[in-house]
């Protein structure tokens, strides 16, 4: 008997265990999924047959297709903010040096496939400039120290040392680049250059105009640098042997060389007259012939510069790269852009999802019965009434065309995507194409803890037709460091006022749960300087009652303060003062987690297996801290505190010794996850903690951070995460009754993780399948069906953004990094959605034939009664 | 003496081995308050709080009596649903100083009849980090009427709250449990000598039930024919 219910404890478990762990059909992918790569900033490109390979400030070397700018291949290397790759050159394989001050990689990668051929590493003890290139199999290795240049000549496939050399060259290093094997440096007004072995000497290369003066490579076969002395006037000077030659006539800056059919060109971009339009220019360098010609500049990309240049038989592909970030390549001399790529989307500094507007239809049905007397009434309902009509029978003439039309589940929405160059993004979610684009120049994302982050808030959502939905924007001007504010229609992405430059610096944001009149949730802008902006201006009025109520916090990252913050009115303005302070003292601030403003708590307690209910503290106003120490002892400290917003109190504390970082947070509901490695156990761990008010409920109506009539009671348990977070975020659904999940961001794809596997479990409580409690294992099962990229590599995760669907089982995730991965997740399956293969026409057939039968036998019935009844 | 003073410390790790400080310290907090509400706070001296041992978290409270002008000011804060301000001012054992506020509405304030509760929260090296004036209620005010007859002097019941130590895997208990659970299938398949019934009683049963089932129709069914 204990036999049968061991093992029916067993098969419990484990279909539990499977139930909660999801997988993917093979028939299901991409079928509400999408993935978009990208390869970052293009820092090094160059054309090879019919693929373009670049090299990227993202540290990775790729394959696009100069066909269609698909990515062929992609290999991504060190992380780029310690290593960058300083160097890419298609010999016979791709070879590329990427490195930092004093320690390089070179690497020779297979042109067709992407494969890893050789890699050899260079270090050196002596930090100063190093320059790199390649010719004919050789890696030239320059360092210059100011008086001497010490050359190194590698095999660029063994990485043996050919020969080294030492050529005295007295230049400051600022302003040298290496070209081939020649070495120049700018040098007051001069130009001096020498080429690269044994007893060769210094020449000099006169300027006429100093002042701002600049060299750059010139990209073509024969070694030549461009010496840039105005922004629109700039010379070639190509060097032969020991001599040097100008080019005849002066060219633009970003002026670039081909070989067609053995007749070196030189390509350039100009401006024309029209403003949206390019003039690309080719002028051949032996004769000077010119051809030009015009082509319209895609509308919202930036300022753009040549990168590469292709020339097969008198057809050349140009590629432009542009100052936000995008790729295009333009076919000459059609003049015709094949196709653009928004590297922009590869740092990702912001997002939010939003639910699209209601057809034109249905809008009007909803504002139909609006209006003050009968008469008006009258005349608005037939007005409205006959457009409806023509709606039915025309069609709808914007939204209809785009698409971007509300459908019932919430399934459909947009995804607004700020990035850190400053471009804003429309996504659709059900296809991931762009709906729209917007160029913000000047812009730079604020600095927060680690990350860089920009505000993006809600402040009208699509719902209030025909008011458009109005999203704001705040983001810190590259160049004075004051904040800058744009409001926008996420819809369209057209912005009414365009960008205002504030002439304060932002510290923190929120957004005010209360609408104003126009159903705009008025934003509230804490300055540095510690006053208080609204806006919209106008809704100044509307949040005066609610302006006491009101509460933020502001975190010091050098002082390592905590500051709550109360708003009051005076007169016309919104004044804060201080109302508590935190001091974490010597630790150092590592993350901080609040709760999702849209998160809501359905449930408001644990039902016991004695059915008596234990209470959760939920309480919206809780920060997440964690803090880092050094220790003498424990080396460092890791501690996490919850406190609340609204009155600095510290609901919990806890700390870890010799634990290090990076910490990840989730702050949900009543519970708090956070992540840490474990220095002692040389792991990744994960530690769940619940707070729970009791047996009894301390205000059932209306929580209020200011009344606190017992302290929560915290349970917590931790596990082994047999993987290295790179992030972590947590579902949200729109009424909180679904399970919640857990992803966990790893470096090749997102896991997710039910959260009952970590929900804390109570010590003096029986735990098994009748609680639907599953037995605490010590460590986090990482099943490969919970990835929920399938087998779709994400690379360099850096964010994961959720949102609720409007169909109760299922939220969105967008997964942002190198890729853009989009999926919807149902954590407890699609509990309210018919079965993608439900049979409806069986079901069909079924009712009818029975409502015939029915019938038939009804009749039949009825015969049978009247013979009976003549009988 | 000290025998007992030893057990009495063991006892209060026993009863809280989470909470235990490696170092025990003392702390001296001087709180002052603002009775003109937090728009332009003034704050002036309320009581001293000497805490001498932070691990057993016994604190001594020293309150100044409040004057009569101070009650009419809190009763005024009260009514006018403005906030009550305290500024605490904690020394630690080596000198070092720290400033906290704290808000509270002064309102709830009076319906406690200045019974409030003070928080102070250490880090795991037993350092302040925040001090919180409390008032322990179930629910908030919006400005309230308390005769001054109520106001008597401020009741200070001090909380010293310090830092848990995190939980680590239980990877021990865990294994036991695979232990015991492996022990016990193992037991299981030698002591699997049951009869054939009892073995296979859940297959027989339906067996029976369905042959009972269509001999007790069939006899039925002959009759109806």
């Amino acid at each position: 008997m204990a036999n049968i219910r061991s093992i029916c404890i067993i098969t419990i478990n484990l279909t539990l265990l499977s139930c909660l762990s999801h997988a993917l059909y093979e028939d299901q992918v991409g079928k509400f999924d999408w993935k978009k790569s990208y390869v970052g900033k293009v820092k090094f490109a160059e054309f090879d047959a019919r693929k373009l390979v670049v090299g990227t400030e993202e540290n990775v070397v790729a394959a696009l297709s100069s066909k269609t700018g698909n990515v062929l291949w992609r290999q991504v290397m060190e992380d780029p903010s310690e290593q960058n790759i300083e160097l890419l050159k298609i010999e016979k394989d791709i070879i590329t040096v990427s490195g930092n001050e004093n320690l390089w990689t070179v690497r020779s990668w297979d042109v067709g496939t992407g494969n890893l051929i050789t890699e050899w590493i260079i270090s050196v003890d002596k930090v100063v400039l190093y320059k790199f290139d390649v010719k004919d199999n050789n890696l030239y290795v320059v360092a210059h120290d100011g008086s001497m240049l010490n050359v190194r000549v590698f095999d660029v496939q063994t990485g043996l040392v050919k020969s080294s050399l030492q050529i005295p060259f007295v230049a400051t290093n600022n302003q040298c680049i290496l070209v081939q094997t020649y070495y120049a440096c700018l040098v007051h007004n001069v130009v001096n250059y020498v080429q690269l072995k044994d007893n060769s000497k210094v020449s000099t290369i006169p300027l006429q105009s100093s002042e701002n003066a600049k060299i750059s490579t010139y990209k073509s076969v024969t070694p030549a640098i461009i010496i840039t002395t105005s922004s629109v006037n700039s010379e070639i000077v190509f060097f032969n042997g020991d001599n040097h030659q100008k080019h005849i006539t002066p060219v633009m800056p970003n002026a670039i060389g081909v070989i067609d059919s053995g007749t070196p060109l030189i390509f350039q971009l100009e401006g024309t007259k029209n403003p949206s339009n390019l003039l690309i220019k080719s002028t051949i360098v032996t004769n000077g012939e010119e051809l030009t010609r015009e082509f319209e500049y895609p509308h919202g990309l930036g300022k753009p510069e040549l990168a590469a240049a292709q020339c097969i038989d008198h057809v050349c592909n140009l590629l432009l790269s542009s100052a936000d970030n995008a790729l295009l390549l333009v076919r000459f001399p059609e003049a015709k852009v094949m196709w653009t790529r928004e590297e922009a989307l590869s740092k990702i500094v912001a997002t939010e999802f939003l639910e699209l507007p209601v057809s034109e239809l249905d809008a009007s049905i909803e504002n139909e019965f609006k209006g003050g007397n009968v008469i008006s009434m009258f005349l608005h309902r037939i007005t409205t009434q006959c457009r409806q009509l023509s709606n039915l029978v025309f069609g709808s003439q914007f939204l209809a065309n785009t698409g971007l039309v509300r459908d019932d589940f919430g399934l459909h929405k947009i995804i607004v995507v700020a990035t850190k160059s400053g471009k804003l993004f429309g996504i659709d979610t059900l296809t991931g194409s762009l709906a729209w684009t917007y160029r913000l120049p000047n812009v730079k994302p604020f600095k927060m803890l680690d990350s860089e982050k920009m505000l993006l808030f809600v402040q009208r959502t699509a719902r209030y037709a025909p008011l458009p939905a109005q999203c704001t924007l705040l983001a810190e001007d590259s160049i004075t460091g004051n904040g800058i504010i744009i409001q926008f229609d996420p819809i369209t992405g057209y912005s009414e006022k365009s960008i205002i430059r504030l002439n304060y610096k932002i510290r923190q944001a929120l957004l005010l749960p209360n609408d104003d009149e126009n159903h705009v949730k008025p934003l509230v802008v804490y300055s540095d300087k510690g006053d208080a902006f609204i806006y919209p201006e106008s809704a100044n009025t509307a949040i005066a009652t609610h302006a006491s109520h009101t509460y933020l916090y502001t975190v010091d990252v050098n002082k390592n303060t905590l500051n709550g913050h109360n708003l009051y009115r005076e007169g016309e303005n919104i004044k804060t003062t201080l109302s508590w302070t935190v001091n974490l003292g010597p630790s150092k601030l590592v993350a901080l987690s609040a709760k999702s403003p849209i998160e809501r708590v359905h449930s408001q307690g644990r039902v016991l297996p004695d059915r008596s209910v234990y209470y959760k503290y939920v309480n919206p106003n809780l920060l997440a801290v964690a803090t880092i120490a050094d220790d003498p002892i424990h080396k460092n400290v890791l501690s996490i505190y919850l406190i609340d917003g609204v009155t600095g109190f510290v609901a919990y504390s806890t700390s870890h010794k010799r634990a290090k970082g990076p910490i990840h947070l989730v702050h949900s509901e009543n519970w708090l996850v956070y992540s840490f490695f474990s220095e002692r156990f040389r792991r990744t761990e994960v530690v769940a903690a619940e707070l729970y008010e009791g047996s009894t409920q301390s205000n059932s109506t209306v929580f209020s951070s200011l009344a606190i009539s017992q302290l929560p009671h915290v349970e917590t348990s931790s596990y082994i995460l047999p993987a290295f977070p790179l992030t972590l975020a947590v579902s949200l659904t729109e009424r909180g009754i679904t399970n919640k999940f857990l992803f966990f961001a790893l470096n090749n794809g997102v896991v997710e993780i039910p959260w009952l596997l970590l929900q804390p479990r109570f010590a003096n409580v029986a735990c098994g399948p009748e609680e639907s409690c599953i037995p605490y294992m010590p460590e986090v099962p990482l099943p490969n069906e919970a990835y929920i990229n399938y087998n779709q590599t994400l690379e360099r995760i850096q964010g994961i953004a959720v949102a609720p669907a409007r169909l109760e089982s299922t939220s969105h995730v967008l997964v942002y990094g190198l890729d853009l991965f989009y999926t919807r997740v149902a954590p407890s399956k699609t509990f309210d959605l018919l079965k993608e293969d439900f049979d409806h026409i069986l079901i069909i057939l079924v009712l009818v034939g029975l409502v015939i039968v029915s019938f038939i036998t009804k009749y039949f019935a009825s015969q049978k009664m009247l013979k009976q009844a003549w009988k | 003496m000290l025998k007992y003073s030893v057990l009495i410390f063991f006892l209060l790790c026993r009863m809280a081995p989470l909470y235990c400080l490696e170092q025990d310290s003392s702390v001296s907090i001087k709180l002052y308050h603002s009775l003109t509400g937090v728009k332009e706070p003034n704050f002036t001296e309320r009581s001293t709080i000497t805490i001498h041992s932070l691990r057993s978290g016994q604190a001594i409270v020293d309150q100044k009596p409040l004057s009569q002008q101070d009650k009419i000011q809190l009763q005024k804060l009260a009514i006018n649903n403005e906030f009550y301000q305290i500024k605490a001012v904690a020394t630690a054992a080596d000198g070092s100083k720290q400033e906290f506020i704290s808000t509270l509405k002064a309102c709830m304030l009076a319906e406690a009849e200045l019974d409030e509760r003070l928080s102070v929260s250490l880090d795991y090296t037993g350092r302040v980090i925040g001090i919180t004036s409390v008032v322990a209620s179930k629910g908030t005010c919006e400005g309230s009427s308390v005769p001054l007859s109520k106001f008597k002097d401020f009741t200070t019941n001090v909380y010293v709250r310090h830092s848990e130590t995190g939980p680590i895997p239980d990877t021990a208990t865990y294994i036991q449990k695979l232990e015991r659970e492996r022990e016990a299938r193992e037991r299981g398949d030698t002591k699997d000598n049951r009869s054939f019934i009892a073995k296979y009683w859940m297959y027989i049963v339906p067996v029976v039930i369905v042959m009972l089932i269509s001999s007790a129709s069939n006899p039925e069914a002959g009759g109806g024919n």
